[in-house]
């Protein structure tokens, strides 16, 4: 079954290659796209409708009903921040709709802080030639990002 | 089955980017692979949704399985890999 990915966040749509991390840039962690976020406070939304089987303060996936999992990671290297600067508005464990709040965070002060604020958006264990990059540009949380076959 | 417990080097655990490296390189392996956390349900090795599930953080005990020809020498690279700092 096709699905299609929402842009958890509002911002620019870019490719993978351009995020700035050699690992995401790389598909290794998976093929998708990735959002250059406004800078300004923001809620990212869950990309698809499914299971919340991970939540972090910087990252969370979301796992539909016919097991497909997509990573949604805010920032890069933010792993270190140790959660400050974001707020969990959804549990995990939790069954969520494409589009519902899942963290609150601001691009502008990971920024301020040193790191990256690009988020990629990654289709777990899928092939390359699976995804389709429909959005080039600008974006608003819960448009159509990709669309994974 | 071979099988080794070893404890997580990488500090954030394996996470996206560590996680990436594991995945990356059990897929390469001919043979199946397994991981769990100690005394918990084994997931695939080749996974990335199902390692990331898992939530192994730094200093966890983890458990890799493999079967089959060659079994021995895959858990033995994947042991090494989890005992180094895929941070970097």
């Amino acid at each position: 079954m096709d699905i299609y990915i929402s842009s958890p966040l509002t911002g620019t749509a870019i490719g993978l290659p351009e995020v700035p991390d050699p690992v995401f840039a790389g598909l290794m962690v998976g093929p998708g796209a990735a959002v250059d976020p406004d800078r300004k406070l923001q809620t990212a939304v869950a990309p698809i409708a499914g299971r919340l089987v991970k939540l972090k303060p910087h990252a969370f996936v979301v796992q539909s009903e016919d097991g497909r999992g997509v990573l949604v990671h805010l920032g890069i290297d933010t792993v270190n921040l140790d959660g400050e600067g974001f707020e969990l508005v959804a549990t995990e464990g939790e069954d969520v709709r494409a589009g519902q709040p899942v963290v609150t965070w601001n691009p502008a002060d990971v920024e301020a802080g040193g790191l990256s604020p690009v988020s990629p958006v990654i289709a777990l264990d899928a092939e390359a030639s699976a995804i389709d990059v429909i959005v080039d540009g600008n974006v608003v949380a819960g448009d159509e990002l990709f669309h994974w076959r | 089955m071979p099988e080794r417990t070893v404890t997580v080097a990488s500090k954030v655990g394996l996470h996206a980017r560590p996680a990436a490296v594991f995945v990356k390189k059990a897929s390469e392996l001919p043979v199946p692979v397994t991981l769990a956390k100690d005394g918990g349900k084994p997931v695939s090795a080749k996974s990335m949704l199902q390692v990331m599930s898992l939530d192994v953080r730094h200093g966890d005990r983890v458990v890799v399985a493999a079967e089959g020809d060659g079994a021995a020498a895959a858990v033995d690279e994947l042991a090494e890999l989890l005992e180094s700092d895929l941070d970097g």
